[in-house]
């Protein structure tokens, strides 16, 4: 980006952080929705829209992240619980790598989807047998502000993070297991490892996220935390603002933040059915998303227009 | 005395209840220029899958210099030094020509240390290779015969010290033909790699290469000088019929 | 944990109830491959449609307080014809648009995704989320010692019905060959006149159809709520993995197998677990038989 850009993109960034003193309750909640669903979207689409394995474990992610933050915030400082519910994130990520990262894509899918549903019942069955209750009270809450800040930190670092991937050999690496695995194999790279480690890298900020905004709900349970919502809102938000470049999550971000405060309340089941429209309409007439009807001279940073495999049948 | 680079011995692969190779005996040297003929169903392409990694033979022991990578995953051959073309040129059809040759030099340890740039090894290689003007279009809107070419160039951005070409002049004029594999002959020797060629186009191989090595039904017919092979009676009767090389 | 040493009776009523559920997975799954193996798509709503048929039998047997074996008929009608209707409008454009059959694969799995949201929610307002079922035959049987419900056992004998005719009919007639032919052998078949202008929305239609069939025999055993259907489609893609991509019996083998270790484990463990335990049979089936436990 030229000089002005990150000028105005800093110059933004910070109005952002000096909302709390000049902004009421509302106006920083809804800032704060925005931009989780921005961190959110930045994370999936560094992963899934480079290397074209769409993942739909950001609930479980940050189910586990709102988990480790119950569990540590009574006796660690905030920081702390933000960097437990990160690693807890990325350990399922590589636990669930190791598992379904070489299967083709539909089953990793489906899989990383039910994920959620499996750690709703698993957690849910640990808790009544070892402590007796499912769900878990927030003690030691910080104010408002405070988890605003984390959650604004942690989306310009998802932000960053998308950025870096994108110029960086890793991300090229991300793009060509995008467009033909095999092919990148023969060529030296190891894709496994590669995937892996991409996949627990979209974990970390997605599990942060879970830390900070559990807290403001003061209570959980596996149903409240395991929501699928979460997942449906990052790939709504990635698809329909634009996975290929990085204003795409971000537009995205702030077009369904706005429209979710203004419907969710009143039309909460309307509103879910509204976006499930607006999903596919997005994908069958614009699959590139909004940020691509935006003229830009740069190439894009990450895309996936092509597909992994040469030829349509070669793999069983 | 040194291993020789590719050692394969009594090497089989089959499929369910077919034979693509067996018995397959054969060695290569670090700097040998050998071409692979031999009618459709041979092997030629499965001998290559198995020497890049892509297939795991049935029986018999294979060896790049002197380590056996039977069961390895495909990128530890070319981490050890072979890299290949496909018979239907498998560019990264989304990408860049560029980001398709600099793919190779991405990848931790290609670029001779920090001082070479990528962006400058990468052009080195396209105007090898004539894409320079090319570089920007999307590799998959290219021609197949541009995109071997291209492949060619991702094979060799992995300084690979086995060269698998398959059937890289397919399609083209005997013209076009020659002058692939004058490209083709001069690569080998600024790298100093082994050249494996399958190839159709028997007569341009034949003036090319110094070896040929002859598949028929899976098996090794012959191997040899390309003086010696077009002679061999076996191998006419084989393959070469009436259109033996004179 | 319950122990091991279990009467013939309770035996019989694991064995019996693992069968029933076996024979129901078995049927989403086949529903769900035979998509797969045709089209190559991986609805991803699947379990949604069991659910929709399973509200459309609910709704209309405590309209009419008719007999709801008459709505199994309907209720697969009703979901051909949804079938029809979205591969026309939605997939058909899907296939048109995409650059290769991955891009395809990739968009398809964002739509049904999509489509997953529209209809759990449209359940929702419609039924509202708690939870719905009605009694159907529910007057006791006994048989050689052991107490079964008598819908139980009739929907166990519908679900072996289902799926036999099914392969039957694939086996037997004329479309099932065609459509054989097509998962074995694309290009084949289509050089030998099969049709794939007619036969994917078909195949479409029919896997929605089973999904929708299943979903109204479970309302006459279980509980019905909107949010039923997804554990099905996971339950299901593991009976597809178990099975074999694309092999039908193998699903049906792979339903019975998978819904008589659920109830086992279900009863020598706890509830909660079923799904980790799916899970877990799957991750195994996956690292030491990847194409399917009956692969050849």
């Amino acid at each position: 980006m030229r000089r002005t850009g990150w000028i105005l993109c800093a110059a933004i960034i910070a109005c952002l952080a000096a909302l709390p003193w000049f902004g009421s309750n509302f106006t920083i909640s809804l800032a704060l929705s925005i931009t989780m669903y921005a961190g959110l979207a930045l994370s999936w689409a560094m992963f899934s829209g480079t290397t074209g394995y769409i993942a739909l474990s950001s609930s479980a992610f940050f189910g586990v992240g709102a988990y480790a933050c119950a569990i540590l915030l009574e006796s660690w400082p905030w920081p702390i619980v933000i960097l437990g519910g990160a690693l807890t994130a990325a350990l399922l990520a590589l636990l669930l790598g190791l598992c379904v990262l070489h299967l083709r894509g539909t089953y990793f899918a489906i899989l990383t989807f039910g994920i959620s549903e499996l750690l709703k019942n698993l957690v849910g069955y640990v808790e009544k047998s070892q402590f007796g209750t499912v769900g878990r009270m927030m003690l030691g809450v910080p104010s408002l502000s405070v988890i605003y800040w984390t959650v604004l930190g942690l989306a310009v670092a998802a932000a960053i993070i998308y950025w870096a991937v994108a110029r960086s050999d890793f991300g090229a690496a991300l793009r060509a297991i995008g467009s033909d695995e095999d092919r990148a194999a023969t060529l030296g790279l190891n894709v496994r490892n590669t995937k892996i480690a991409a996949f627990c890298l979209s974990a970390i900020i997605p599990g942060s996220l879970g830390a900070a905004v559990a807290v403001r709900w003061t209570y959980i349970d596996p149903q409240i935390v395991f929501n699928p919502f979460i997942v449906f809102q990052t790939v709504l938000v990635a698809t329909i603002g634009g996975a290929s470049r990085l204003a795409g999550p971000v537009l995205g971000a702030v077009v369904f933040g706005l429209l979710e405060e203004l419907l969710r309340l009143h039309f909460a089941h309307y509103y879910l059915i509204l976006l499930g429209i607006l999903l596919i309409l997005s994908v069958l007439y614009v699959p590139n998303g909004l940020a691509s009807l935006i003229p830009s001279r740069r190439p894009q940073l990450l895309h996936r227009a092509g597909g992994k495999h040469a030829l349509p049948n070669d793999r069983s | 005395m040194p291993y020789p680079m590719i050692a394969l011995d009594d090497l089989a692969v089959r499929f369910g209840g077919v034979a693509a190779l067996s018995g397959v005996t054969f060695t290569a040297g670090a700097s040998e220029f050998i071409g692979v003929i031999g009618p459709n169903g041979a092997g030629k392409t499965t001998l290559f899958n198995v020497i890049s990694g892509m297939v795991s033979p049935s029986a018999g022991a294979f060896r790049i210099d002197g380590v056996d990578l039977i069961g390895q995953r495909a990128h530890v051959f070319n981490r050890v030094g072979i890299a290949r073309t496909f018979q239907t040129a498998r560019v990264f059809r989304n990408l860049s020509v560029r980001e398709n040759v600099e793919f190779g030099l991405r990848l931790p340890g290609r670029r001779g240390g920090r001082a070479r740039h990528l962006r400058t090894e990468a052009d080195d290689l396209l105007d090898r290779l004539g894409l320079r003007p090319q570089a920007g279009l999307t590799a998959g809107s290219l021609p197949p015969t541009r995109q071997r070419l291209i492949e060619i160039g991702m094979a060799l951005a992995t300084n690979p010290r086995v060269l698998l070409l398959d059937e890289v002049a397919a399609g083209l004029t005997q013209g076009e033909a020659k002058t692939m594999a004058s490209l083709i002959r001069d690569l080998r020797s600024e790298r100093d790699m082994c050249v494996i060629w399958i190839e159709h186009n028997v007569e341009v191989l034949m003036r090319t290469v110094e070896r040929v090595l002859v598949l028929h039904h899976g098996e090794v017919l012959a191997d040899g000088p390309p003086a010696r092979i077009t002679k061999d009676p076996v191998v006419i009767d084989a393959y070469l019929g009436e259109t033996a090389v004179d | 944990m319950t122990t091991l040493l279990a009467s013939p009776s309770l035996i019989g009523d694991l064995v019996i109830n693992g069968l029933l559920i076996g024979g129901l997975y078995a049927i989403v799954a086949m529903g769900l491959n035979l998509q797969y193996g045709m089209l190559r798509i991986l609805n991803i709503a699947h379990g949604e449609f069991l659910m929709i048929g399973a509200f459309i039998t609910y709704t209309l047997k405590v309209a009419t307080g008719a007999n709801p074996l008459w709505f199994l008929p309907l209720s697969a009608i009703a979901m051909f014809a949804f079938g029809l209707l979205l591969h026309a409008t939605v997939f058909r454009r899907l296939s048109a648009i995409s650059a290769s059959l991955d891009i395809m694969e990739e968009k398809s799995l964002i739509v049904g995704f999509g489509l997953l949201f529209i209809l759990q929610n449209a359940a929702v307002l419609i039924w509202g989320s708690d939870l719905h079922g009605y009694d159907f035959m529910t007057e006791t049987v006994r048989f050689g010692g052991v107490t079964f419900t008598a819908n139980r056992l009739l929907v166990l004998a519908l679900a072996v019905l289902v799926s036999g005719g099914l392969i039957a009919a694939l086996r037997l007639t004329l479309i099932g060959k065609a459509i054989r032919a097509m998962v074995q052998a694309p290009l084949g078949a289509m050089l030998v006149g099969v049709n794939t202008g007619t036969l994917h929305p078909f195949c479409f239609a029919v896997g929605l159809a089973l999904a929708g069939l299943a979903g109204s025999l479970l309302s006459m055993i279980y509980l019905i709520s909107p949010d039923m259907g997804t554990p099905y489609l996971i339950t299901a893609l593991i009976v597809i993995t178990l099975g074999g991509l694309g092999s039908l019996t193998g699903s049906m083998a792979g339903g019975i197998i998978l819904g008589l270790v659920e109830t086992f484990g279900v009863y020598f463990f706890d509830p909660s677990l079923k799904i980790s335990l799916s899970y877990a049979v799957f991750v195994l089936v996956l690292l030491f038989r990847p194409r399917g436990l009956f692969a050849r």
